[in-house]
């Protein structure tokens, strides 16, 4: 490290970015925090019907919405056309769960994926029926009694 | 030379393991999927801002979601969490730091084997220099504000939040609507 002060280069680098690029994804709006912490239980089980209500509270809580990809990849959605009410918005709110098509501008950042949705191609709504393998995840999400 | 310049890129793209953050670190432990106690300074940016150059004042107002650069090694976190117990983000309780530099405490958290980086759950914030910490709880106090007539009722915010109870009156619990879960929910919770 020291000949890196002798040369001028400051230690802090800067982060890693590649060129953003046009995409298009289909994947799943789900709760990032469940998701990655496993706080909920396994990443099966904090997707799809079983984990619905849960998903509603944490996109109004703003916790980030990603849409999971078939292939695993989770791309963070920062914007949904014109609104960038990525902190709770209702926008995000409203297809909490769902599988969307979307198109958008994918910027990759530190190895995390970003992504600014110009529009919905799809929205195909909550297609995984996860509550037939884990009921309500968490279990305080089921409702205490039918109306 | 061009050996030397090569090892300097390849030092400089390389962040920071997130063993070097535990260092002082009083974050509570979890109990997370890859969970690392971690403090470090970092500069609050908007993230749609910093990653694609849409940059209106203050941060958007608390509409947008909110990342740290970390100043050790120039990484953009994304914090996933603040430190209240359920369902609530970061963003609101770093909103007031917006293009701030602070010091943070809490958890990056996530499997190496289902991502290949690290999020944060933000226990605690402060000003860079200061001695102040403030813990992570805002979210609920800015939710009764723009909640006074659900505020006052007992039990979780997330069980009153109006637009939630719409979302489920309209779709039901499981988001499928509500005829086609009828069935279901008599038979997991009774009539």
């Amino acid at each position: 490290m020291r000949f890196l002060a002798l040369l001028g280069i400051p230690l802090a680098a800067p982060a890693l970015a590649a060129e953003p690029q046009r995409i298009q994804v289909t994947g799943e709006a789900i709760d990032t925090w469940c998701y990655f912490s496993g706080v909920m239980g396994g990443a099966d089980a904090v997707v799809g019907t079983a984990h619905h209500t849960c998903a509603l509270w944490c996109a109004a809580g703003g916790i980030p919405v990603g849409l999971l990809a078939e292939d695993g990849t989770v791309y963070m959605v920062l914007r949904i056309g014109a609104d960038d009410h990525a902190n709770g918005g209702d926008t995000l709110l409203t297809v909490a769960s769902h599988t969307l098509t979307a198109d958008g501008i994918l910027h990759v950042r530190d190895g995390i994926n970003y992504l600014l949705v110009d529009e919905v191609v799809e929205d195909a709504g909550v297609t995984r029926l996860s509550h037939l393998d884990y009921d309500f995840v968490p279990p305080f999400a089921a409702p205490q009694k039918v109306e | 030379m061009r050996m030397m310049l090569m090892i300097c890129a390849a030092l400089l793209a390389t962040p920071a393991t997130a063993q070097q953050f535990a260092e002082g670190s009083e974050a509570a432990e979890w109990g997370l999927l890859g969970e690392e106690k971690a403090r470090f300074e970092a500069d609050v940016v908007d993230l749609l801002c910093r990653v694609a150059g849409d940059c209106p004042a203050d941060c958007g107002a608390g509409r947008r979601q909110l990342g740290l650069l970390r100043v050790a090694d120039g990484v953009l976190v994304l914090p996933l969490k603040n430190g209240q117990p359920l369902f609530s983000g970061a963003a609101t309780d770093l909103a007031p730091y917006c293009g701030q530099r602070v010091t943070v405490d809490g958890l990056l958290i996530g499997d190496p084997d289902q991502t290949p980086v690290k999020y944060y759950m933000v226990q605690a914030v402060r000003p860079a220099g200061s001695d102040g910490w403030a813990k992570t709880e805002r979210f609920t106090e800015v939710w009764a504000e723009r909640n006074p007539d659900r505020a006052d009722k007992s039990g979780e915010w997330y069980r009153h939040d109006p637009r939630v109870e719409g979302q489920i009156a309209a779709q039901g619990y499981l988001g499928r609507g509500t005829a086609e879960e009828a069935e279901y929910l008599k038979g997991l919770v009774g009539e």
